[in-house]
C-alpha cells in the first residue's frame, strides 16, 4: 500500500490503516522523543500525543511534504513544548559563561567522559541541543531538521556548528583522551 | 586534535546520550487507543455542560438579534446608539444577548488577568482558551451588527477581538511571555475600563454603549 492510499484509508476511519501508519513511524518518533527527554515515560507520552494529534489532523495534511516530515514536525512540537511545560529544561538558555562555570565545578566530581558529555549536551541552548541530537546522534539531514523544526536549512547548519563549538570548548580537556 | 577528528569522536560518544531502549510499540498503541476514546467521551460530555449550552443559546439569540437589528435599523442612521438602544420590541433580544456578551467577556478577562498574576500562574488554564474562542465568534457577530456603527463600541470590539484571539491561541502553545503580552495589551488599551463603561450597570436601565 503506498502512502497516499494509506492516508486515504486512515481518513476514511480504517483502524487497520491507522495501525499500519503507526507501525511505520513509531520507532523514529519514539527514538527522537527519548533522545530529547531522556526518560521512558516522557518519551511514551510524547509519542502517544504525536500520533493522537496526527490522526486528528490528518484531514489537514495536504501532501506538500512527506508524511514522515509532517509527522516529525508534530513530534518535535509536542516534545519541545512538553519539555518546556515541565520546566525541566528551564536553564537551557543559560549563557555560555554560566554553562562553563557549572561544567568546570563538576569536572573533578564527574571525571567520566560520558557523564561530562551528557552534562554538556544538557547545558546546550534548546535549539543547539535539538539540532545536535537530530543530526549527529539520530542521523537526520539538515533538510529533514529544517522541515521538522520549521526553520531554514541554514539555521540548522548554523546551530549544529555552534553546538559542536560549544561542546568542543566545554570538553577541551578531554580532547587529549580521544587522541590516545 | 583536528575539527574533523573531534566531531567524529563527539558523534561516537554522543550515541550513548539518552540511548533509547526498544520501542514499546504495543504499550504506546494501547495508550493511544484509550486516550482517543477518553477524549471522544470528554468532547461529548462538554457539549452537555451548562455554560456550553448557555453559550450556544446566547450565540443563537445574538445571531437572531443581529438579523433583526439589520432589518429594523434605518439605512443611513447616524445615531445608531438610539437605534440600537431604542425602546422598540424588535431589538430586545439583541440587547439582552449583547449585554450578556459584554458581561461574560469582562468576567473572562478579569479572571484571566487574576489567574496570570497568581504566584504559580502565568499559564492560565486551557478552559480560558475555549471560552475565548466562543466569545470570539460572538465578537465578530457584534462587529457585523449595527452596534459597530458606534465608533466607541466598534473600537472596543476590535480590541476585544484581538485579545480574545490571543487567549484562544494559548491552549496550543502557551508560555509566560504570551500571557504577559496579553496582559500588557489589556492594560495599555484600558480594555477592562472601556468594557465596564460599555456594559449597562446591573439593575439599572442605563445603557452604556448599548
Amino acid at each position: 500500500m503506498d502512502e497516499r492510499e494509506l492516508i486515504a484509508r486512515v481518513r476514511a476511519g480504517d483502524p487497520s490503516a491507522e495501525r499500519t501508519l503507526y507501525d511505520a513511524h513509531v520507532d523514529r518518533v519514539y527514538r527522537v522523543a527519548y533522545r530529547l527527554a531522556g526518560d521512558d515515560e516522557l518519551a511514551r507520552e510524547f509519542t502517544q500525543e504525536t500520533f493522537i494529534r496526527a490522526f486528528a489532523r490528518l484531514d489537514g495534511f495536504r501532501g506538500e511534504s512527506a508524511l514522515s516530515t509532517w509527522l516529525h514536525s508534530i513530534a518535535m512540537s509536542v516534545a519541545l513544548n512538553g519539555l518546556r511545560k515541565m520546566k525541566r529544561f528551564r536553564r537551557r538558555e543559560a549563557d555560555l559563561e554560566e554553562a562553563d562555570a557549572v561544567a568546570t565545578t563538576r569536572r573533578e566530581s564527574e571525571p567520566d567522559l560520558k557523564r561530562r558529555l551528557a552534562h554538556a549536551i544538557d547545558e546546550l541552548p534548546e535549539g543547539y541541543r535539538t539540532v545536535f541530537l537530530l543530526h549527529d546522534v539520530e542521523g537526520y539531514t539538515h533538510e529533514e531538521i529544517a522541515a521538522a523544526l520549521d526553520v531554514e536549512t541554514g539555521t540548522s547548519k548554523a546551530q549544529l556548528s555552534r553546538a559542536r563549538a560549544k561542546l568542543r570548548e566545554t570538553l577541551a580537556d578531554f580532547a587529549g583522551e580521544w587522541t590516545r | 586534535m583536528t575539527d574533523d577528528r573531534f566531531e567524529d569522536e563527539l558523534e561516537r560518544a554522543a550515541q550513548d546520550y539518552h540511548r533509547p531502549p526498544e520501542t514499546p510499540r504495543e504499550e504506546i498503541w494501547a495508550r493511544i487507543t484509550a486516550e482517543r476514546a477518553r477524549r471522544r467521551e470528554a468532547r461529548q460530555a462538554i457539549l452537555f455542560r451548562p455554560w456550553v449550552r448557555w453559550s450556544l443559546a446566547a450565540a443563537a439569540v445574538l445571531t437572531l438579534g443581529v438579523g433583526i437589528g439589520r432589518l429594523t435599523v434605518p439605512h443611513g442612521t447616524a445615531d445608531t446608539g438610539a437605534a440600537i438602544g431604542g425602546r422598540t420590541g424588535s431589538d430586545f433580544a439583541y440587547r439582552v444577548a449583547a449585554t450578556q456578551y459584554l458581561t461574560r467577556t469582562e468576567a473572562l478577562l478579569t479572571d484571566f488577568r487574576a489567574e496570570a498574576r497568581t504566584p504559580q500562574g502565568g499559564r492560565p488554564d486551557a478552559q480560558f482558551a475555549a471560552q475565548a474562542r466562543d466569545l470570539l465568534v460572538t465578537t465578530r457577530l457584534m462587529l457585523s451588527s449595527p452596534a459597530a456603527k458606534d465608533q466607541r463600541l466598534k473600537s472596543l470590539l476590535e480590541d476585544l477581538e484581538v485579545m480574545l484571539a490571543q487567549i484562544a491561541q494559548l491552549a496550543a502553545d502557551r508560555n509566560g511571555h504570551d500571557v504577559e503580552f496579553i496582559n500588557q495589551g489589556l492594560d495599555q488599551r484600558s480594555v477592562l475600563l472601556r468594557l465596564r463603561a460599555a456594559s449597562p450597570a446591573p439593575g439599572t436601565s442605563a445603557r452604556g454603549a448599548l
